[in-house]
């Protein structure tokens, strides 16, 4: 700010909630000095190393992919780390905590639902027969692994949580991220836990919960596309189902 | 021993007009809503087969206001949202990628234009057989 003589600011309104003190969240505004090049997490911690040090929220990596940083800033679930604040039209910029998660202090939500959902889709390679390792390891072509490579590419920010109207409706359902996640092992040529998996999912708080608003895939910062690829599964699922139908004996 | 962790967690009530917040979160309401409007439509045609059946007096009767303004007001929403439905759900299919194409889906837009192009087509062909010609 050296040489530009007056410091511009920018007003910030903050969701609060701090359970020791209150029952409800609040609000609380703001203001810090901004230059161009500052994201959404530079102004928050400017609060916290400036103005309020009691300001929870989580960050880590500042560069997109660590996936912590997700807060809702004027209603879109966004990666802090990665939303210019001179991109912002709206004043003050509201950040809230992410939208159909329990908050726990401040921009602090709790994710333990979404852990539980992750774990539920088997996120692991299952085979009936593990082969022993002096044996090497599976091997795979690069065709086989561009096939899942963009569902891989997640990180677990939880963006497509908070801007599913379905998972507000119901905590229970399965979700974007997690069902993405399944199809990332559904389309890997080492797995072969298919049945296992779909069985899994295709429930009725599973992928056909889904009803494809697609504003999941809108919101993703690294292009994974979960609503893509829960109508793939779904494609799966009704395959499986129809094929158990007419080919009872058929291998599936 | 420290004091047990106090956790408190707040859960947010969701507004009943959370889908005014994004124009997205409105489309995906109108399209469930083309249910409603699919139902309506269904009674309309029930209800015509029940003037039909009723003879050549209850029939007329019937065209005088299928034909009115208000009828026609109502069928042209129908369709709109018919037509928004169909449309979104062709937008969908290019999610689904069947085949490839070198390796590759093949492009949204070629998904699309197909199911597109056969929807026409097949309305065209019905059209023709119903009423000879548009």
């Amino acid at each position: 700010m050296a040489g530009t003589g007056t410091t511009r600011t920018i007003k910030l309104r903050i969701k609060r909630y701090r359970p020791e003190r209150s029952d409800e969240p609040f609000d609380q505004e703001f203001t810090v000095p901004f230059r161009d090049d500052m994201v959404v997490l530079d102004a928050l911690n400017y609060i916290k190393d400036h103005i309020d040090p009691t300001l929870a929220y989580r960050w880590s990596c500042r560069m997109g992919i660590c996936g912590s940083c997700g807060a809702n800033v004027d209603g879109t679930p966004k990666l802090t780390c990665a939303l210019y604040l001179k991109d912002l039209r709206r004043r003050p910029v509201v950040i809230e905590p992410l939208e159909n998660f329990a908050i726990l202090k401040d921009l602090v939500v709790d994710i333990e639902p979404f852990m539980e959902k992750l774990e539920s889709v088997k996120p692991y390679i299952l085979r009936p027969d593990d082969r022993p390792l002096e044996r090497g390891e599976y091997r795979q072509t690069p065709e086989e692994l561009d096939l899942y490579r963009q569902q891989s590419l997640c990180i677990n920010c939880m963006l497509c949580y908070a801007a599913c109207p379905v998972y507000g409706h119901d905590p229970k359902f399965l979700g974007p991220a997690a069902s993405a996640l399944a199809l990332r092992y559904e389309l890997d040529s080492r797995d072969k836990g298919s049945e296992e998996r779909l069985a899994a999912i295709a429930t009725e708080h599973g992928i056909w919960q889904c009803t494809f608003v697609g504003e999941c895939s809108v919101v993703c910062p690294k292009d994974v596309d979960p609503a893509g690829a829960i109508q793939q599964l779904k494609t799966r699922a009704a395959t499986r189902l129809m094929k158990a139908m007419l080919l009872p004996l058929a291998p599936r | 021993m420290a004091a047990a962790t106090v956790r408190k967690p707040y859960v947010r009530q969701r507004s009943a007009l959370w889908w005014t917040k994004n124009p997205r979160y409105l489309l995906f309401q109108l399209r469930e809503l083309t249910g409603a409007f699919v139902v309506l439509y269904a009674f309309l045609v029930l209800w015509q087969l029940w003037a039909l059946r009723g003879g050549e007096d209850a029939y007329y009767s019937f065209e005088l206001l299928w034909y009115s303004r208000p009828m026609m007001v109502l069928n042209a929403i129908i369709l709109g949202f018919a037509v928004l439905h169909t449309v979104t759900w062709f937008a969908l299919t290019a999610k689904v990628p069947l085949f490839r194409i070198r390796g590759r889906p093949p492009p949204a837009a070629l998904v699309i234009g197909a199911n597109v192009a056969i929807w026409i087509a097949v309305s065209y062909v019905i059209l023709t057989l119903l009423y000879g010609g548009l």
